[in-house]
């Protein structure tokens, strides 16, 4: 049977990246640079499947009605930035050769990086199961990535780009600041280090996944009834997080994908309220600048961050939360 | 620290011993591999265990015996497993799963184990030759591409990602000497005497040679952009480059290259025909497969194969078994008439190996094989 996924990766990689690279002199990095393909190629229908799903959802249903959308094109930029492929190959090109040497200087002291599946050995031979143990296990990682994130003045000031969009959509999910996706391919690649990572060989779970995600910030006006909230990330629950009073520290439903952690912690919200969202202390560019402009306020706002907390004596309680 | 006795000889350098130990623990806590002697039987057919307290992995349910026109094992470095193909019906019997990452194979010295890199997975998984079915797996790291030396001493691992060659005692798997080689490590071959094995660098356009005796970098030589495959012919090295459409022709004595022989875009791998009378290239780039003259090198034929053409297997009646690497499929080629059929595989199929190898390599050893190794 024909992988459609496969079949268009393919054909990218034969017939746009492999004479790019011979090009460029770079044919050295044919093979790597397939899954650099794949990712596109799904990262492309990623898109496709969330928008032809929350779409009818955001136009029957929505929480908020607006006379115009166009800083939800932004959102539009980021998410293609980020799932298409550009992002992750400028991550790949930064991280590799860190990886590299890392990896390497730990296999020369005797550490080759462990796997789920040497660590819960049971798992070995059944590679849905090690996904599902996977996509748990980083979930909740993510869940104190995200939690830290707002917990820290500097990173929340970069973090606020996210929570500052006042409309929020289904687009609104890979609105991050670059500096903010650095700090988190780094809090991954650490994990990487300590499970191994994620195995690639499952596209439509990750998929499945990344549509809960983007699908919980659509402005529509869904939950998934009261069992439902607390085994899946709603639009709901995810609201709840991006609702103007939760900005800041003190936030609620951290949760990406799974609702447990917050359930587990203490920060869960399961109140049936649909509030707006947004984040009233940001600076306005980071709501409704363009972009590039959006990068800048959230550079600006890290350094306005830095110089308060210097500030500011040790030890003393900030009444300002925000970074 | 000494290396306490053990069914794993002591360790050439110290530095390597942390590994070895920690290799060691965590395959006797998890996946204990007590080789059973192996039996020969009719020619190469063998049975060998990698028993234990409890099984290593939870294989899939393999038939006793492999089909009578032989199996095909195909390693899928996306899907992360081993394709079983019956070779006579061309149908997929099953998918074994493994950990990350398989490219390559290499056969151990009796020939009773097919050994599977995983790269990213750190692991050698030993399936059988001839069932495909699971026998278990070990620490290793980053195996990419890996061969046994002639003489069946040494397993050479060339580790593309980490930037490492390791040369290991083929009878225990224990570490003998590591070097680290900047940059990627690809394919090898040895010299038919097993004193010296070479190495592609496909990142910094070298090819490097050890000394496996005296364990110890006897030459780099610049050879050209990105080289691939290399195999030891007629007393000379030939390599495929990558970013050039060229296969070069080396001294193995001190590396330089001593003739040049067009072939297509993306020159990857070349293999010797069974009959040792004719050389395939395949041309990744330009969706070819040449076959040159063994003896004067001339281009003679030119096969169009789409899909990234990868490593070839030669099956008993003539055909090419060929991976499609980025098309999700195999192709078995006539070499006679250059018709082609397809044969779905798990996702970026890279290594190949055919069960019917093993006569070849029983009637003619190594060499005939067709790979890297003489």
């Amino acid at each position: 049977m024909i992988d459609p996924f496969m079949a268009l990766a393919g054909r990218l990689q034969t017939g746009i990246v492999l004479p790019l690279l011979y090009r460029l002199d770079l044919m050295q990095w044919e093979d790597i640079a397939f899954g650099w393909s794949l990712f596109a190629v799904y990262g492309l229908f990623q898109v496709l499947v969330t928008w032809s799903i929350s779409m009818p959802l955001e136009a029957l249903y929505p929480v908020e009605r607006w006379p115009g959308r166009r800083v939800v094109f932004t959102d539009m930029l980021y998410t293609l930035i980020a799932r298409v492929g550009l992002l992750p190959l400028v991550t790949f090109v930064l991280f590799y050769q860190v990886q590299v040497q890392v990896d390497g200087f730990l296999v020369d002291h005797g550490w080759i990086p462990p796997m789920l599946e040497r660590l819960i050995p049971p798992l070995f031979g059944h590679p849905v199961l090690t996904f599902v143990a996977y996509a748990v296990i980083l979930d909740f990682a993510d869940y104190w990535r995200h939690r830290i994130s707002h917990i820290i003045p500097a990173w929340y000031s970069l973090h606020a780009l996210h929570h500052a969009q006042r409309q929020m959509t289904f687009w609104s999910d890979d609105r991050n600041h670059l500096l903010d996706d650095f700090i988190s391919a780094l809090w991954f690649g650490l994990i990487a280090l300590l499970i191994g990572i994620s195995p690639f060989q499952f596209p439509l779970l990750v998929l499945l996944l990344r549509f809960i995600e983007s699908l919980s910030h659509a402005n529509t006006r869904v939950s998934f009834g009261w069992l439902g909230e607390r085994l899946i990330v709603s639009p709901r629950f995810h609201r709840a997080h991006h609702a103007l009073p939760a900005a800041g520290r003190e936030s609620c439903n951290y949760g990406a994908v799974f609702p447990w952690w917050d359930m587990l912690f203490g920060t869960a919200d399961f109140s049936p309220v649909f509030g707006p969202t947004g984040d009233a202390e940001a600076p306005e560019a980071l709501a409704t600048g363009g972009y590039f402009a959006q990068q800048a306020a959230g550079i600006k706002s890290l350094v306005a961050s830095f110089r308060r907390a210097r500030k500011e004596p040790a030890g003393s309680s900030s009444a300002g939360i925000r970074g | 620290m000494a290396c306490h006795a053990s069914s794993f000889p002591q360790l050439g350098r110290c530095c390597y011993n942390a590994m070895e130990r920690r290799e060691r623990m965590t395959q006797h806590r998890d996946f204990p591999m007590t080789r059973r002697r192996a039996l020969l039987a009719g020619g190469l057919a063998a049975t060998v265990a990698w028993s234990g307290a409890r099984p290593a992995i939870a294989a899939a349910p393999a038939p006793e015996s492999s089909p009578g026109g032989g199996i095909a094992i195909v390693m899928n470095s996306v899907s992360a497993s081993v394709s079983i193909i019956d070779m006579a019906t061309r149908k997929l019997l099953r998918e074994v799963p493994l950990l990350r990452e398989p490219h390559h194979w290499a056969l151990s010295p009796d020939a009773t184990e097919l050994w599977v890199g995983d790269a990213s997975g750190n692991a050698l998984f030993a399936l059988s030759p001839t069932t495909g079915s699971l026998l278990g797996h070990r620490l290793l790291s980053d195996p990419y591409q890996l061969w046994v030396s002639p003489d069946g001493q040494k397993l050479v691992v060339n580790a593309l990602r980490l930037n490492h060659i390791d040369v290991y005692d083929a009878a225990t798997l224990s570490l003998i000497r590591r070097f680290h080689e900047s940059s990627m490590p690809s394919h090898l071959a040895y010299a038919p005497d097993s004193s010296m094995v070479y190495s592609t660098l496909q990142g910094n356009e070298h090819v490097v040679a050890i000394d496996l005796v005296k364990n110890r970098v006897v030459w780099r030589a610049r050879v050209g952009p990105a080289p691939a495959g290399i195999v030891w012919h007629r007393d000379r090295l030939l390599v495929a480059l990558m970013n050039a459409e060229d296969v070069v022709m080396l001294d193995p004595v001190d590396g330089s290259v001593i003739r040049r022989i067009h072939t297509g875009r993306g020159a990857h791998i070349i293999m010797i025909s069974p009959d040792r009378r004719l050389l395939y290239v395949g041309n990744r780039l330009a969706g070819t497969i040449d076959a040159l003259d063994a003896e004067t090198l001339r281009p003679l034929l030119r096969y169009t194969l789409t899909g990234g053409p990868d490593c070839i297997a030669f099956a008993p009646d003539g055909k090419l078994w060929i991976t499609r690497r980025f098309a999700d499929s195999l192709a078995v080629m006539d070499p006679g008439t250059g018709e082609l059929a397809l044969v779905s595989t798990g996702r970026s199929p890279h290594g190949l190996f055919l069960s019917p190898m093993l006569t070849l390599l029983a009637e003619n050893g190594r060499a005939a094989l067709g790979t890297a190794s003489l």
